[in-house]
C-alpha cells in the first residue's frame, strides 16, 4: 500500500483550496473502487502525497432536474443512479448501465464522477453519457468551466483534466417525450463483470416513424469514447429497416477498425459490436414511447 | 430404521462460521509474531547467479531475510519443490527468499528490496514445446521433459483385433486448461517453535496435515515426532491446500526455529494464484472403433498431462486418468497410455476430481461425436455401450449383484426421462432459428472410490466416551467444509446408539492420532467411516459387557438405541446409557478405542492396470441445458440435473450441497475459467481476471440421489465430493455443441471460442 | 505519515481511534479492533469476503479507506446477533439450510443478505441472486444460500 496523508475536507471549497495548494501531489478519492486497488499495488501517481476524500460531501451528491436538463452530482453513486426514479423514468439506459457495474458493494461506493474520470474504455455509464452529449462542470479556485464529456479523453485511462480541477457535476439535456434509450453490456459473466463490449443508443422518431435523432456510443470499441456519427447517419432521416439497422452496426465496426486498426481481438470484436449495436437500436425502437 | 443415517442433520460446525467466530489461519495473532513474505522469481526459467538481501536486511523493521542456505534440513521437498529456490527457477512462482518483518506492511516493502541476478534460460510453455526434439530440459532427472513415474497404461483385450472388428474408425483430440481452485481463503500458516519440547507446531490452511508434517520435518532435518500440525478452520481447499501448504509450512517452520519467534505467512490472492497448484491441463488423442449398430469395439487413447515447473501429483492423477479415460463403457479392447510433461509454467496438482473432469470432458465429447456420426441420439448411444451388471470394468472387475453395483443403465433411463432429454433435444433443434440457440447435453461417468491402486489406503479413528457420557472423536481427516465432521458424527451416533449432541470432534492434531493419510479422493466418509465403525464396535462390546452383568444377561443379546441398552430378547428390561457408562468407569472398563481400517493392498497388475483398481465405484449421469447467444458467444447454463449413486445417503441435504457446489465449479470449467499465462507470466492474477461463476450465473439445479446396495462403505455409504464436480462441464460442452452445431474440442467454451471456434490471444490464434 | 483521528460507531459501540492514513477499513477492523469475522479474500473488491454494512449499505471494506469511515455507522458479522447473543434469523437460516461449507464467504454473504432484507424484506429469487452477486462462494453453488435467505425472509415477516 502506498503511503500518503489522508485529508477529509468539509466542503467543496476546502477541496479546491487543497487542490490549488498541492496540485498533482493530491489524488481525489470518492468511491475508491479503482484508486484503492492502484494504491494497494503501489501504483497510482508518482508524486502522490495526499489523498483527499470527497465521498462524504453531500454537496456533490444529488440528482436534480429543471425544465431543460438533468444534473447529477459527481459524487452520486451507481446505486443511487440505478435506483433514482427520475433517471429510471427519463433515461432508463443510464439506470441500466449504472446497475450493470460490478456488484452491489461496488455500486454502493463507486461514483459517476469516478467512472468518468478513471477513463476506462470499459466504463459502463460513459457510453450512455456520451450518447446524451453530457457536459461536465469542473470547479477550481480560479472559477468553473463546463466541458463536453467527449472532449476530456486523450487515451485509455488518460484525460486532459488538470489536477487543480474538481469534477462537480454531470449534466445533459432532457430527451424529448418520444425519445428512447437503450444500453447493452456484454460481460463474461452476469455480475462482477467488466464490459467486454457495450453500447448505448438514444433514438427519436417522428410520427411517421422517421428517425429524427440517433446517437450511438459504444464502449471498449474506439480509443476514446465517442459517438459514431457515420453509423448514426445511416438511419437519420430514414424509417428503420432491418437492413439499415444492420448497416449502421457495420459502420460502428468500420469506425473501430479505422481508428484502432485490425488488431488481435478484432476477429471477435467486429461481429460482436455489430450485433450489440443492432440490438441496442432495435431495443430503443421497441422501448420508445 | 436408522436414527441418524439417511437423515438431514444440520452440519455440526456451523455456529462459529455464521457468527464470524470460526478462526482461520489468517486470524491467528501471537505475541512476538513476525510476518513472512516470499520473494518470487521474475522469470519462468533462469539460473540464479546471485541473491543480494543486504538492502532488505537493513530495512527498518526487518528481522531477517532467509534464503536457501538458511534451510537447515533438506531444501528439496517431495516433488522437487523447494523451501526456497536457490540455483535455478523453473516457473514464476518459485520462492527465492523469505523476508521476515515486524508486520506485514514492512515485509511487503522489504520484499521489493531483495535483488536477484538471473541468467535467463530458454523455456517451454506448453505440451508441444516441452516434447519438441530440441526442447530445453527443465529438470536434469527428466530427459525429454517427461515426468518420471507419470506414465501409466491400461491394457484390456486386444486393441488391434478390436479395431479390425469395427465398421468405422474415428480419431479425435481434446484438450483442457489450467484451472485455479479459487477457494475464497488465501493460504495462511503460523509456525511456533518450542525450544523446551524441541518441537515445532504449525497451524493454518492445511488440507493434509500428515503430508505437511513430512515436509516440515524434512526441511528442518527433524524427525516426524518433533513436528505437530494442527489445521485451522480451512476456507476451502478442493485439493489445493496441499503442496502449497507444505511449502509454506516448511518456510514458516524454518524461520520460526531460526528466530525463536512465531512466524506467520499469509498469501495475498495474487501470491496464492501464482504459487499454488492448479488443475492440470490434459490432452487426449483418441482412436476408436465402432460397429454400425453402435457398439464400441476398441479404444486407443494417448493422454498427456501438462505438469508445470514441478510435479508431485501427475504420477497419481495420471494413474486415475489411465483407469478412467475410456469411460464407463463396455469396451472389450482398450489401450490407454498416459504421461506427463514439465513446462516452465504454473503447475498442476490435486484438484477436486483429480483428472476425472478432464478425462470425462474428453470421453463424453467423444461419445456425443460418435453418436452423431452414427446417427444415434446421445442417450441411445450411451445405453448401447454403458457398463451393466454382468460386465467387467475397464480394469476387469466384475459388476453385478453381490459384487460392485452397476446402476448406470437405469440411471441413464431415469435422468433421460426426468429431463425429457430426447424430446427436448428435438424440440430445441426445431426452434433454434434465431441467434439465441438452446441446447441439451448429457455426460456420465464411473468413478473409482477412494485411493484404490493409487497408493495404500488406510486410516485410523479414535473414539472415547468420557465419564459423563460425552464423546470425543478424533481422526486424521480434515473438515474442509464438505461436512466430514457431521457425517462422521452421524456414523458414531448411529453406531453407539447415542445422541449426536454428545459428540465433540476437534480438528486434526497430528500428535494425537496416527497418520491417517490425506483427506482426498472422496475417501473421508467411506474409509474414515469404516475405521470409526470398528472403534464404536469395540466400545459397544465393552459397554455391553458391563450392561450384561448389570442386567444379568449375555452381552451378545444386547442392543443400544436412543441411549437405552436393552436385551433383544426382553426389550422391557433396559438400562440408561449414562448408568452403564458410570458403572464402566467405576469398575475400570475402558470406553475408548483406537482403530484402523484399510482395504489392503490392491490386487492389481501395475503394467496393464487389470485387477482391483478400486474397492468399489460410484456412478453419475448429468444433463445440462444451455442458451447460447451465437452472435456474441455468451453461454447461459440454464439447467443442470445431476444424478449420483452414493451407496447410502448419510445426509441428503449435505449431499445436495456438495452436488450444487460441484455443478457450479464445473460450470466455471466449462464456460468461464482458465488461468492464462503469456510466455510463462501470469495474466490471471486476481479474482478480477480469473473469473468464477457468481450467483447470477448459476443454473437451476436438480439433484437426484441414487442409492445402491454396496457393502463396502460404512452403512453402505460411498463418495460424493468429487463425483459432484467431474461430469457437468462435459454435459455443458455437449449442450453447447447441440445448440451451435459446432464442436469445440478445447475448454473453456468462452466468448471467443463459442463465436469463432478458437481462442484469441495477443500472440495470435490458439485452438 | 500523519495519523488521523477517527470517530465511528461499530456494532453499536462508539470508537475514537488514532490510525494510519493509508489503513483500509478492513485493516482497521481486523488488525486494530480484532473483529476477525470480516475476511480478506482478494483485496480488490471482487470476492466480497470483506463485506460490512456501512451507513445501511454493503461495502467491500478492502475498498474503503479507514478515514472514509469517519462518523460512519458500521455493522460487521460480530454485530448482528441479538442482545442475548441469539442468532440473527439469517444466521439461523444459514445453519438450517446448510448454506455454509467452508464458511469463509459466510460473514460477508450474511451481511449482504441482511442489507438486502433490510431494504427489501420479501425479495424474489432473482433479487436475492443480485443481492449476493458481489459475494463469491466456491463451495455451495449458492443454491442453499438462496434457500436460506428465502427462509429468513419468511421467518422475519
Amino acid at each position: 500500500m502506498r503511503e500518503f496523508e489522508f485529508l477529509h475536507p468539509e466542503s467543496v471549497t476546502e477541496v479546491l483550496d487543497l487542490l490549488e495548494t498541492y496540485g498533482d501531489r493530491v489524488k481525489i478519492i470518492a468511491g475508491g473502487t479503482d484508486l484503492i486497488i492502484e494504491l494497494r499495488e503501489d501504483e497510482g501517481p508518482e508524486n502522490l502525497e495526499f489523498v483527499v476524500n470527497i465521498a462524504h460531501l453531500e454537496e456533490l451528491n444529488y440528482i436534480r432536474q429543471d425544465a431543460e436538463k438533468i444534473y447529477i452530482g459527481s459524487g452520486t453513486t451507481h446505486s443511487q443512479l440505478a435506483q433514482s426514479s427520475l433517471i429510471k423514468e427519463k433515461i432508463p439506459a443510464l439506470a441500466i448501465a449504472a446497475n450493470s457495474v460490478g456488484s452491489p458493494q461496488i455500486r454502493n461506493r463507486g461514483t459517476v464522477g469516478g467512472n468518468i474520470l478513471n477513463a476506462s474504455p470499459a466504463a459502463d455509464t460513459v457510453p450512455v453519457l456520451i450518447a446524451l452529449d453530457a457536459q461536465l462542470r469542473f470547479k477550481s479556485t480560479a472559477g468553473e468551466r463546463t466541458v463536453p464529456l467527449h472532449d476530456i479523453y486523450i487515451k485509455p485511462y488518460k484525460t486532459n483534466i488538470s489536477s487543480q480541477e474538481l469534477l462537480v457535476e454531470v449534466a445533459f439535456n432532457k430527451l424529448s417525450r418520444s425519445a428512447s434509450s437503450s444500453f447493452i453490456k456484454l460481460g463474461r459473466r452476469n455480475a462482477l463483470a467488466i464490459s467486454r463490449m457495450n453500447v448505448a443508443v438514444i433514438l427519436d422518431q417522428d410520427s411517421d416513424g422517421v428517425i429524427t435523432d440517433l446517437r450511438i456510443a459504444p464502449g471498449s470499441t474506439t480509443p476514446v469514447p465517442s459517438r459514431i456519427k457515420i453509423a448514426e447517419e445511416v438511419l437519420l432521416g430514414q424509417k428503420p429497416t432491418p437492413e439499415l439497422i444492420k448497416i449502421s452496426g457495420e459502420k460502428v465496426s468500420e469506425e473501430m477498425i479505422n481508428l484502432s486498426g485490425y488488431r488481435w481481438s478484432t476477429d471477435y470484436k467486429k461481429p460482436v459490436i455489430e450485433t450489440l449495436t443492432r440490438r441496442a437500436i432495435q431495443e430503443a425502437l421497441e422501448g420508445r414511447g | 430404521m436408522y436414527r441418524y443415517i439417511r437423515q438431514t442433520i444440520p452440519k455440526i460446525d456451523l455456529k462459529a462460521k455464521v457468527t464470524g467466530k470460526a478462526r482461520y489461519g489468517g486470524d491467528i495473532k501471537l505475541h512476538g509474531m513476525v510476518y513472512g513474505k516470499t520473494v518470487y522469481s521474475k522469470y519462468p526459467h533462469a539460473k540464479i547467479l546471485n541473491i543480494d538481501t543486504s538492502k532488505a536486511d537493513n530495512f527498518p523493521g526487518v528481522v531477517a531475510v532467509l534464503t536457501m542456505k538458511d534451510v537447515m534440513g533438506n531444501n528439496e521437498l517431495f516433488g522437487g519443490f523447494h523451501v526456497l529456490t536457490g540455483d535455478k527457477v523453473r516457473f514464476i512462482g518459485d520462492g527465492i527468499a523469505l523476508v521476515l518483518a515486524k508486520d506485514l506492511k514492512t515485509a511487503e516493502k522489504a520484499q521489493k528490496l531483495v535483488e536477484v541476478e538471473y541468467e535467463v534460460l530458454p523455456s517451454v510453455f506448453n505440451i508441444d514445446e516441452a516434447l519438441a526434439e530440441d526442447a530445453p530440459i527443465i529438470h536434469d532427472f527428466a530427459p525429454g521433459n517427461i515426468i518420471p513415474d507419470s506414465t501409466h497404461h491400461l491394457i484390456k483385450g486386444d486393441l488391434e483385433k478390436g479395431l479390425a472388428e469395427a465398421d468405422f474408425i474415428f480419431e479425435r483430440t481434446y484438450q483442457t486448461q489450467f484451472i485455479e481452485h479459487a477457494y475464497i481463503e488465501p493460504e495462511a500458516v503460523v509456525a511456533i517453535a518450542d525450544a523446551y519440547e524441541e518441537m515445532v507446531t504449525v497451524y493454518g490452511s492445511i488440507q493434509n496435515p500428515f503430508s505437511v508434517r513430512g515436509a516440515v520435518a524434512d526441511a528442518l532435518g527433524w524427525s516426524l515426532n518433533q513436528v505437530r500440525i494442527i489445521p485451522s478452520v480451512i476456507g476451502g481447499t478442493f485439493g489445493g491446500k496441499d503442496e502449497i501448504a507444505s511449502t509454506l509450512s516448511a518456510r514458516a517452520a524454518v524461520a520460526a526455529v531460526k528466530l525463536g519467534r512465531p512466524v506467520k505467512i499469509i498469501l495475498s490472492r495474487e501470491e496464492s494464484i501464482l504459487e499454488s497448484p492448479k488443475r492440470h491441463p490434459y490432452r487426449f488423442y483418441y482412436k476408436v472403433g465402432v460397429k454400425k449398430d453402435g457398439t464400441i469395439t476398441a479404444m486407443k487413447s494417448t493422454v498427456i498431462a501438462q505438469g508445470g515447473g514441478y510435479n508431485n501429483k501427475a504420477q497419481f492423477t495420471n494413474w486415475r486418468a489411465a483407469i478412467h479415460t475410456s469411460g464407463a463403457y463396455r469396451i472389450p479392447n482398450i489401450y490407454t497410455e498416459v504421461f506427463g510433461v514439465f513446462t516452465n509454467t504454473i503447475h498442476g496438482g490435486a484438484m477436486r476430481g483429480f483428472s476425472s473432469p478432464q478425462t470425462i470432458f474428453g470421453q463424453e465429447s467423444l461419445m456425443d461425436e460418435l453418436a452423431e456420426e452414427l446417427g444415434f441420439n446421445p442417450v441411445e448411444f450411451r445405453q448401447i455401450n454403458a457398463l451393466r451388471p454382468g460386465d467387467t470394468t475397464p480394469t476387469s472387475q466384475p459388476l453385478g449383484p453381490g459384487k460392485i453395483p452397476a446402476p448406470l443403465p437405469e440411471m441413464i433411463k431415469k435422468v433421460a426421462e426426468q429431463t425429457e432429454f430426447v424430446k427436448r433435444k428435438e424440440e430445441f433443434s426445431r426452434i433454434n432459428e434465431g441467434p439465441i440457440k438452446h441446447g441439451i447435453g448429457m455426460a456420465l461417468a464411473m468413478r473409482g472410490a477412494g485411493l484404490g491402486g493409487e497408493g495404500l489406503d488406510a486410516t485410523g479413528a479414535n473414539v472415547m466416551i468420557q465419564r459423563d457420557g460425552s464423546v470425543v472423536v478424533r481422526t486424521g481427516l480434515t473438515e474442509n467444509g464438505q461436512g466430514l465432521k457431521t457425517a462422521h458424527s452421524q456414523i458414531v451416533a448411529e453406531a453407539l446408539g447415542i445422541s449426536l449432541e454428545r459428540i465433540i470432534y476437534p480438528n486434526v492434531d497430528t500428535m494425537t492420532v496416527p497418520d491417517g493419510g490425506p483427506t482426498v479422493a472422496s475417501r473421508g466418509t467411506m474409509i474414515g467411516g469404516r475405521a470409526l465403525l470398528k472403534a464404536c464396535e469395540e466400545i459397544k462390546q465393552n459397554l455391553f459387557k458391563v450392561a450384561g452383568e448389570m442386567l444379568d444377561c449375555s452381552s451378545v443379546e444386547l442392543e443400544i438405541r436412543d441411549e437405552k441398552i436393552f436385551s433383544i430378547n426382553n426389550p422391557e428390561q433396559s438400562l440408561d446409557y449414562l448408568k452403564v457408562v458410570d458403572q464402566a468407569v467405576s469398575i475400570g472398563v475402558m470406553l475408548a478405542s483406537l482403530q484402523w481400517f484399510s482395504p489392503g493392498v490392491a490386487n492389481l497388475d501395475h503394467h496393464t492396470n487389470q485387477g482391483e483398481a478400486f474397492p468399489t465405484y460410484v456412478w453419475g449421469v448429468v444433463v445440462a441445458e444451455v442458451e447460447v447467444d451465437t452472435e456474441t458467444g455468451k453461454v447461459e447454463v440454464t439447467k443442470v440435473v445431476s444424478a449420483h449413486d452414493v451407496g447410502t445417503a448419510v445426509n441428503p441435504e449435505a449431499i445436495k450441497g456438495q452436488v450444487y457446489g460441484g455443478i457450479v465449479m464445473a460450470q466455471g470449467m466449462g464456460v468461464l475459467e482458465e488461468v492464462e499465462e503469456e510466455d510463462g507470466i501470469l495474466k490471471s492474477k486476481n479474482l478480477d481476471e480469473y473469473l468464477i461463476p457468481t450467483s447470477m450465473d448459476m443454473p437451476e439445479m436438480e439433484v437426484i440421489i441414487v442409492e445402491t446396495d454396496d457393502a463396502f462403505g460404512p452403512y453402505g455409504a460411498k463418495s460424493i465430493g468429487e463425483p459432484a464436480t467431474e461430469i457437468p462441464a462435459a454435459a455443458i460442452a455437449n449442450a453447447i455443441t447441440h445448440a451451435t452445431g459446432q464442436r469445440i474440442r478445447y475448454l473453456p467454451y468462452n466468448l471467443e471460442r463459442v463465436l469463432l471456434g478458437h481462442k484469441l490471444t495477443k500472440k495470435g490464434v490458439r485452438p | 505519515m500523519k495519523t488521523i483521528q477517527l470517530n465511528l460507531i461499530i456494532n453499536n459501540q462508539q470508537y475514537e481511534l488514532q490510525v494510519d492514513p493509508n489503513l483500509r477499513l478492513l485493516d482497521l477492523l481486523r488488525e486494530e479492533l480484532d473483529l476477525l469475522g470480516t475476511k480478506e479474500g482478494c483485496g480488490v473488491g471482487e470476492c466480497g469476503a470483506c463485506t460490512v454494512i456501512m451507513n445501511g449499505q454493503t461495502v467491500n471494506s478492502c475498498l474503503v479507506l479507514a478515514g472514509q469511515a469517519q462518523d460512519a455507522v458500521i455493522f460487521t458479522i460480530e454485530g448482528i446477533q441479538g442482545e442475548g447473543e441469539e442468532l440473527h434469523p439469517i444466521q439461523a437460516a444459514f445453519i438450517e439450510k446448510g448454506a455454509v461449507q467452508c464458511g469463509f464467504c459466510t460473514p460477508g454473504m450474511i451481511l449482504s443478505a441482511k442489507a438486502l432484507l433490510d431494504h427489501n424484506p420479501q425479495p424474489t429469487v432473482e433479487e436475492i441472486k443480485e443481492g449476493i452477486s458481489g459475494n463469491l462462494c466456491r463451495c455451495t453453488g449458492y443454491q442453499q444460500i438462496i434457500e436460506a435467505i428465502q427462509l429468513a425472509a419468511e421467518k422475519m415477516k
